[in-house]
This record gives C-alpha cells, sequence and structure tokens, in this order.
C-alpha cells in the first residue's frame, strides 16, 4: 500500500478531505457523520466495534447520520401499520436500516438495549439489512429508538411489502423440507439398496430381500409424492404454455424409473432404481434452494429500496412555532417549508426566502448547482447546496416532477418481460436424442422379449438422466452469484450473467458515474501564497463554488497546500451568483467570474479573458481570482472524472464493447468528457431528457434483431438514470446511486468507483466457461453411460454409482473455478473519494 | 438375523423423528438467516455495557493496518 498524503479517517478509513483535516488533533475524520459516530462509540465505551470491523475485512463505508426527528414513527397510522404488540406488553416492527455491511454494524446494532432504555431486543439479518426492533411503549416512544439508530449511522426506514415477503418466506421454508426430506429418505433408501447389491454378492435370504425392496418403496413416497412436486408442477405448465421446460426431462425421468421400480416390487421382480431417483431428487432440490438463498437477499434489499419514498420528510413552518418534520405524502399546496444546508427538497415549489443553490444532478445529470433566490422554482428531489431556503410548496408526492419519473420507473420496470426458464438449445437436443437412444435400444432389445426391451430402456433413462445437466448450469451460476456479492457486485438474477455475453454496447451514464458527481477544482494555476488566501477567503462562505474550492480531496488536481495556514479575515462581502471579495492577511482578495471583477474595477487583460472564456467553453465554471487590484490566477471548477475512468474505457472497449455516453448535462461538458475518454462525439449524447434515456435504451433493444448492437448494458447512478437502468437488458447501479436507480438495477455495485464493472465482466465470462465446462463433462458421462446401457451392460448398480459422481463432478468443477475475484492491490490502494 | 425385521423400522422411526424436528427447526424460521448467526458466535459476551478501555485514544498505526 503506498503511503497517502492524505490521512484516514478514524472511523471508516476513507482519506480525510482537506476541509475536514483538523492537524492539531490525533483523531482525524472524512466527514460529520464519521465524527459524530466514533465520538458516540467512545462515549459507548463500544471500541469492540473497530477490532470486529477489522477482522471482517469489509470495504470502507463512511457513517451518515440524517439527524431528523423520525416523529412520523410515532404517529397512530404508523403504529397500526407497522407495529406488533407482542403478549409481554412490548411491541415489535422490522426496519430497514441503511449503511449496515459488516460484522460490527450487526454487533453495534445488536448492542442497542445496552444504551437506549426502553428497547428490550434488536436482532439484525445482515443480508437483507434487517432490524427486528422489539420494544417496551411505556417506556421509551419508537422515534427515540429510531434516532439513536440514526446516531450509530443506520438511518431506519419501515420495512414495506410484507406480504410478498412472508409469502416468500413460507415459499423458502417448504422448498428447504422438501430438501431435507428428500435427504433423508435417499440417505435410507441408499442403506437399503446398499444391503441388496451386497447380497446379489454374497448372498442374501428371500424375505430380506423383499422386504427391502418394500421399505425402499415405502420410502421414496414421500421423495416423489411431496419433495419432487415442484418439477411435475413446472412440466405441467410447461406443457400447457408449450414450452420445453428444463423440468420436463428431470420428470420423465424420475416418474418412468419409479414406476417401473415399484411394479418391479409388487411383481417381486426386476431391478429397482429407488436409491438413483431419490438422490437426483435431493440433489436438484438443494441445487435449486441454494440458487433462490443466493438472489433473494439482493432482490428484497432493492425492494425494500423501492418502497422508501426518494424524499420521506419535510421541514413544515408552523406559524410562531418554528418548525415541525412531518411526512412529505402530508404536504398540501400552499404550506411553506424550510429547506436546511445539504437536506434534499421535497416538494415542487417557489422559493419565498433565502439565497442559496440547488444541486440537480440527481434528477437532471447537470453537474453544476443552479443559483436560486425568491421567486425561482425548485424540483422535489434536488439538493440544497448552500443556506437555508424557504419554499412555498406547489406540488407534493405524486405530482411532483420526481413522482411522474418514479412511475415511469416502474413502468418501465413493469414492462420488461420476465426471463422465461426455457431448457437452452443444448438440453433440448439432448432430451431428443435421449427419447431416440431410448426407441433404439427397445428396437434392439425387443426381440428378447419386452421385459427385456424395458429394463434396458429404463436403465438407459436412469443413467442419461440429465442430472449433471441439470445441475451444471444453476450451480456455477450460484456460486458465481455469492462470490460476486462478496466482492461488492450485487446481481439480482443469475440470469444476468448469460445476458453480459451478448453486450455490445455499454450506455454511461456522466454526471456520479463517469465523474464523480461532485464539484471541484479541476484546473489552477495559483501559488501557493494566493492558493492559501483564497481559501481562507472561500471558507467564509457556504456557496457550493466556495465548499469545492475548500474541498481538497488529495488528488494532483487540487491546491498545492496541504494545510492551509490562518490568516486573519476581514471585510467580507459575498455578491450572490458572482463571487467573494474581502481582506485576507492585510491583503485584498476577490474571488469570483468575469462580472464580479469588472465591478469591483480590476482591470482584466486580454490573456485572462481568453482563458477564462476556454474553460467555459469546455463547460468548466472559471473563477478569477485578484490579490490587490491585479489578477493573480484562475480556478476551473467542474465535475472531475473517475480516477478509473479512462482505463475502464479502454478495457471495455478492448472486450468489444462500445461505451457511449448518455447524459442529461450541457453537451460541452458532456463533450469534454468524451474528449478525455477518447470516446468519439458521436457516441457522446448531452442534454437528454430522462425520457430520452429511456427511449434511446428502447430503440436499442428494438433495433436488436436486425443489427449487431447486440444487448445493452447501461451503468447509471440518478433517478433520471432509472428508466433506462430497468429498460437494459443489463442495468447496474454505481455505488452511492439515488434509490429507484438502485431499486431498478440488474447489478448494484457497493464498492465506489468504475473498477467492480470490470470485474463484473471478467467474473461473468469465466462463469460462462465454467458452465460451458459442466456441460461438457456431463454430456461425455452421458455418452459413456449411454453406449454402456444400450450395450446391455449397465444394471441399477451401476446407474446408482455413476450418477452421483457425475453430479459431485460437476459440483466440484463449479466451487473450484475462479469466477469473481477481488482484483489485486491496485485498485484497493487507490483512494475512494 | 430376524432381528432386522424389528429394528429397521425402529431405526426409521428415529429417523422419521430427526425430520419432524428438522421441520419444526424450519417453521420456526431459525433457517431463514444462515449468515448473520455465523457473525453473532464471534461476539464477546459483555455482561456490563459501560466498560471503559483503558486506552482510549488508540495510536492510529493500529487503524492503518491492511484492509
Amino acid at each position: 500500500m503506498p503511503m497517502d498524503a492524505a490521512a484516514r479517517c478514524d472511523h471508516c478509513g476513507l482519506p480525510v478531505p482537506a476541509a475536514f483535516a483538523r492537524p492539531d488533533e490525533a483523531l482525524q475524520f472524512c466527514c460529520g457523520g464519521c465524527r459524530s459516530v466514533y465520538g458516540l462509540l467512545h462515549d459507548l465505551g463500544f471500541d469492540q466495534y473497530y477490532r470486529l470491523r477489522d477482522a471482517d475485512g469489509a470495504p470502507p463505508v463512511p457513517a451518515r447520520v440524517t439527524g431528523r426527528s423520525y416523529q412520523d414513527f410515532d404517529d397512530d397510522a404508523f403504529a397500526a401499520e407497522h407495529a406488533r404488540p407482542t403478549d409481554r406488553g412490548t411491541c415489535r416492527t422490522r426496519l430497514y436500516l441503511e449503511g449496515v455491511h459488516c460484522a460490527a454494524c450487526v454487533w453495534l446494532v445488536e448492542r442497542l438495549p445496552a444504551f437506549q432504555s426502553g428497547v428490550v431486543s434488536v436482532r439484525l439479518n445482515l443480508p437483507r439489512a434487517q432490524a427486528e426492533v422489539e420494544w417496551d411503549p411505556a417506556a421509551v416512544r419508537l422515534s427515540e429508538v429510531a434516532r439513536a439508530l440514526d446516531r450509530l449511522g443506520y438511518a431506519p426506514h419501515p420495512w414495506r411489502h410484507k406480504d410478498i415477503e412472508s409469502l416468500r418466506k413460507s415459499e423458502d421454508r417448504s422448498l428447504l423440507i422438501r430438501v431435507g426430506v428428500a435427504v433423508a429418505c435417499a440417505m435410507n433408501i441408499m442403506m437399503l439398496q446398499g444391503a441388496l447389491y451386497a447380497g446379489e454378492y454374497q448372498g442374501i435370504e428371500p424375505v430380506f430381500v423383499g422386504f427391502f425392496r418394500w421399505l425402499a418403496l415405502a420410502l421414496s413416497l414421500p421423495v416423489m409424492l411431496y419433495s419432487a412436486r415442484p418439477f411435475y408442477t413446472a412440466a405441467w405448465s410447461g406443457i400447457r404454455q408449450r414450452v420445453p421446460h428444463v423440468d420436463l426431462p428431470i420428470a420423465i425421468a424420475i416418474l418412468g424409473a419409479f414406476a417401473f421400480s415399484a411394479a418391479g416390487v409388487i411383481a417381486g421382480d426386476g431391478p429397482i432404481y429407488f436409491d438413483s431417483v431419490s438422490m437426483l431428487v435431493a440433489l436438484l432440490l438443494g441445487g435449486r434452494f441454494l440458487q433462490s438463498r443466493a438472489q433473494r437477499a439482493a432482490v428484497e434489499r432493492s425492494e425494500a429500496l423501492r418502497g422508501i419514498a426518494f424524499v420521506e420528510f419535510a421541514h413544515l413552518l408552523v406559524e410562531g412555532d418554528g418548525s415541525r418534520e412531518v411526512p412529505v405524502e402530508s404536504l398540501k399546496p400552499g404550506q411553506r417549508v424550510e429547506i436546511l444546508s445539504g437536506e434534499l427538497v421535497p416538494a415542487d415549489g417557489v422559493v419565498e426566502a433565502g439565497e442559496s443553490a440547488v444541486d440537480n444532478s440527481v434528477l437532471t445529470g447537470e453537474s453544476m448547482p443552479i443559483p436560486v433566490h425568491p421567486g425561482v422554482e425548485v424540483s422535489a428531489g434536488a439538493t440544497n447546496r448552500g443556506a437555508r431556503i424557504v419554499l412555498v410548496v406547489r406540488a407534493a408526492g405524486e405530482g411532483t416532477r420526481v413522482g411522474a419519473l418514479l412511475r415511469m420507473v416502474d413502468e418501465a420496470a413493469s414492462g420488461k418481460a420476465p426471463l422465461v426458464r426455457a431448457a437452452d438449445g443444448w438440453s433440448r437436443w439432448f432430451v431428443l436424442g435421449v427419447l431416440g437412444l431410448a426407441a433404439v435400444t427397445a428396437a434392439i432389445w425387443l426381440p428378447e422379449g419386452l421385459e427385456s426391451a424395458l429394463t434396458h430402456v429404463v436403465a438407459l433413462l436412469v443413467v442419461s438422466c440429465p442430472c449433471a445437466l441439470a445441475l451444471g448450469t444453476p450451480v456455477a451460476m450460484t456460486v458465481g452469484v455469492s462470490r460476486a456479492a462478496r466482492i461488492g457486485i450485487f446481481l439480482k438474477g443469475p440470469d444476468v450473467i448469460e445476458r453480459l455475453r451478448e453486450v455490445r454496447t455499454v450506455l454511461l451514464d456522466k454526471t456520479g458515474t463517469l465523474t464523480e458527481g461532485r464539484l471541484a477544482v479541476v484546473e489552477h494555476d495559483l501559488d501557493a501564497d494566493t492558493a492559501a488566501r483564497v481559501v481562507v477567503l472561500e471558507a467564509q462562505s457556504s456557496h457550493p463554488i466556495a465548499l469545492a474550492m475548500r474541498g481538497k480531496m488529495g488528488t494532483d488536481t487540487d491546491f498545492p497546500v496541504p494545510i492551509f495556514p490562518i490568516l486573519p479575515v476581514e471585510d467580507v462581502q459575498e455578491s450572490l451568483g458572482r463571487g467573494i471579495r474581502g481582506t485576507v492577511g492585510g491583503r485584498s482578495v476577490a474571488a469570483g467570474n468575469l462580472a464580479h471583477l469588472e465591478s469591483l474595477a480590476i482591470p482584466i487583460p486580454d490573456a485572462w479573458r481568453t482563458t477564462a472564456d476556454n474553460a467555459a467553453a469546455r463547460g468548466l465554471s472559471p473563477v478569477l481570482v485578484a490579490v490587490d487590484g491585479t489578477i493573480r490566477g484562475l480556478v476551473a471548477l467542474g465535475d472531475p472524472l473517475r480516477p478509473e475512468a479512462r482505463h475502464t474505457i479502454d478495457a471495455l472497449r478492448r472486450r468489444g464493447w462500445r461505451p457511449t455516453i448518455l447524459s442529461g448535462d450541457h453537451p460541452a461538458v458532456v463533450a469534454r468528457v468524451a474528449d478525455a475518454l477518447g470516446i468519439p462525439q458521436g457516441d457522446a449524447h448531452g442534454g437528454l431528457t430522462p425520457e430520452a434515456k429511456r427511449d434511446f435504451v428502447a430503440s436499442l433493444a428494438q433495433g436488436r434483431g436486425s443489427s449487431q448492437s447486440g444487448r445493452v448494458l447501461m451503468v447509471g447512478d440518478g433517478v433520471n438514470d432509472a428508466a433506462a437502468l430497468a429498460l437494459a437488458d443489463v442495468g447496474v447501479s454505481v455505488h452511492g446511486g439515488a434509490g429507484p436507480s438502485l431499486a431498478a438495477a440488474d447489478v448494484v455495485f457497493t464498492r465506489q468507483g468504475l473498477d467492480p464493472l470490470l470485474q463484473l465482466e471478467l467474473g461473468s465470462r469465466l462463469t460462462l466457461r465454467i458452465i460451458h465446462r459442466n456441460l461438457l463433462l456431463s454430456l461425455c458421462y452421458n455418452f459413456f453411460g449411454i453406449f454402456l446401457a444400450m450395450s446391455g451392460l449397465v444394471g441399477p448398480l451401476l446407474a446408482a454409482v455413476l450418477m452421483p459422481v457425475s453430479s459431485l463432478t460437476v459440483i466440484l468443477s463449479s466451487v473450484a473455478g475462479r469466477t469473481f475475484f477481488r482484483p489485486a492491490a491496485r485498485g484497493e490502494s487507490r483512494p475512494w473519494s | 438375523m430376524e432381528l432386522i425385521l424389528v429394528l429397521l423400522p425402529l431405526a426409521l422411526l428415529f429417523a422419521g423423528l430427526a425430520v419432524a424436528l428438522f421441520i419444526w427447526a424450519v417453521r420456526k424460521g431459525q433457517f431463514d438467516d444462515l449468515e448473520t448467526p455465523a457473525m453473532r458466535i464471534l461476539f464477546d459476551d459483555e455482561p456490563a455495557p459501560k466498560k471503559t478501555e483503558p486506552a482510549k485514544n488508540r495510536p492510529k498505526d493500529e487503524e492503518k493496518g491492511d484492509r
């Protein structure tokens, strides 16, 4: 690990921005959230959290403390919907917790009763990020419990979709019981048949033969009647819809072998295959159970996100009584709300008081904050980046622009055709081939009598039963999905892996995906002394440009001064939308746009004018700096590219993917980014509305049949990308994406940056290679077995040995293969911010 | 050897009992979350929540280890 110039946060381990660096203190933090959580943990004596976290090796996640009051959790309506009373006079509820990610989080959340009186118990389910909280309503309000969780950095939300969830839970449980019953019966049947096989060689009394055979039949009844039922229903519905379902050959094989064996037992003669059949059912069900386990957690988390309103609460102004926190749904047009710095705008409306700047990047993709003042309209979902403003509500909830966007996302998500689990080309031909060979076998052996022909046909069906074939794909996929989750790539379904193979076009959002989604210094030519003065001056302002100039993020494009000297500042004057001036350390300093410096009567040479115009033409915001009346330099602010963006784009291009930028930002900015990434201007589309993004994806999907555009991968992070993400063949939401985009995407990254995109591509390619290897292996086994069965060499014993060995080979091949893995330290040592 | 005719059904009865227990455990939700309990086992029992660590401001190197 190279030495980092910037200190690392003592809470989360991320680099500390200079604006937060406190050189005189022993502890450093990257943000206010981490500072307050660290302090709280120390006051409580919970230092064990850090030991557990370090032992776990989870990727760093900064703490986010919202500081909201959660008053709505105390409403009667809320209690009626979400709280369940228990016999002991306490209440229980389920909460979705933001930010839980490792074993230490489990430990911390479950320690809640130790410092929040009135809380009886907390149990956290980490994969679902779901906490089951039991509290005593007489001793504590739920809002206090919620605030305590929030102070720990785990913002709680009510858990919706309870009906679907309990339905799924009972589905999961019944599948597990089916697996358990099948395994228990199969093991006992194997024991009985083992005795029979031994008896054939060493001699066995006829009374035991009959007894064991009848017992084996009795034991296989629960397997056939109960455990195997999902295969019958799936095969049957496939027949009715005239789709050859993967379960059809399985159902035929197990029913055929069982019927033949049962007839043999009743007749008192003939081979029996109960062990092979029940083992087959147990293995297949087990594989299916693991598969549903692996993807369920990802799906449920995304559904929980969908349930969370994008904007949850508002500070409603009450006449003469300050403000009260209310849920967004209760806002009415004409009401006045206040929006503090850093908060989301809760409703569409007109600014009544206050001057600030709002960041629309999540809604539109614009990277530059827009200055607002009384009379200006703002949209719900935008972030207030400056000072407090007061808003008169015009529309709230469904009626807002963001409400319309979310409806569009839902429509796009429901319009996507669910993948039909049809047998793929290979196994369909395989089934036909086996049936043809069965006919040939019957024809060969018919001269020796009907019974002999039947025996050989059943032996063929059992030995060629597509067990390994049916296991090969799901097991490899399951292993892939769970390994991907471990390196911060959550796949919501294994079919994503298959679809990725055919991807030819990759659509990338700009703001927040290719770039870091925040304003920062991109270029500057200030000397250290001027830089120090400007930074100290800008520290007096809360304007987004001032914040960006203060925040040195540890990259080489920022100012050369790591820690700024403390200089006295006087006479600060800020003119909104223009700039700032003041006296710093005895010298007059001014920073702002051309108009600002002109208004201060500072002469601007033409060379500086041209430089500023050039920067503006490339989509940057130029800020001129003057000291004592002369221009000393220029700072260009913009949304910086992610450091790994160029590398990622080049690697994707080498893989034959065509990168295209879809952005809502100004075309000039998009052109600059495309230039830096080597993407031709024809593939860089700027100024797109969310609807235009969606239509772009739809048109590519339409033309897929005719052209070579292949499948479409979309990478994005904002609400404006969500509909396109839902519609794309594979939608990917990068870390830090807005809730709706996380919910709409098929793949969610929980590690920062674009590196996971390359690992997703590589990992899914390797997984597919393993699947093909598995198919090849099982086909080899099957051809071998078929050959033996047709020549009459295979009996129940050989079938019983061959079948599990082939399945085992396939499982081992899936587990041993290298698929999704963490890249070498290169990606790890990079600063995350 | 005829004892097998009695012992075997008896053994199967025990197996059936185990299956019944398994079904009971599944219905009780004991298999709903297989990941978190695996972490929970690592936590030390702490009878007293207010335990003051002697080294309150640990040296920073301890945290800067590879992760």
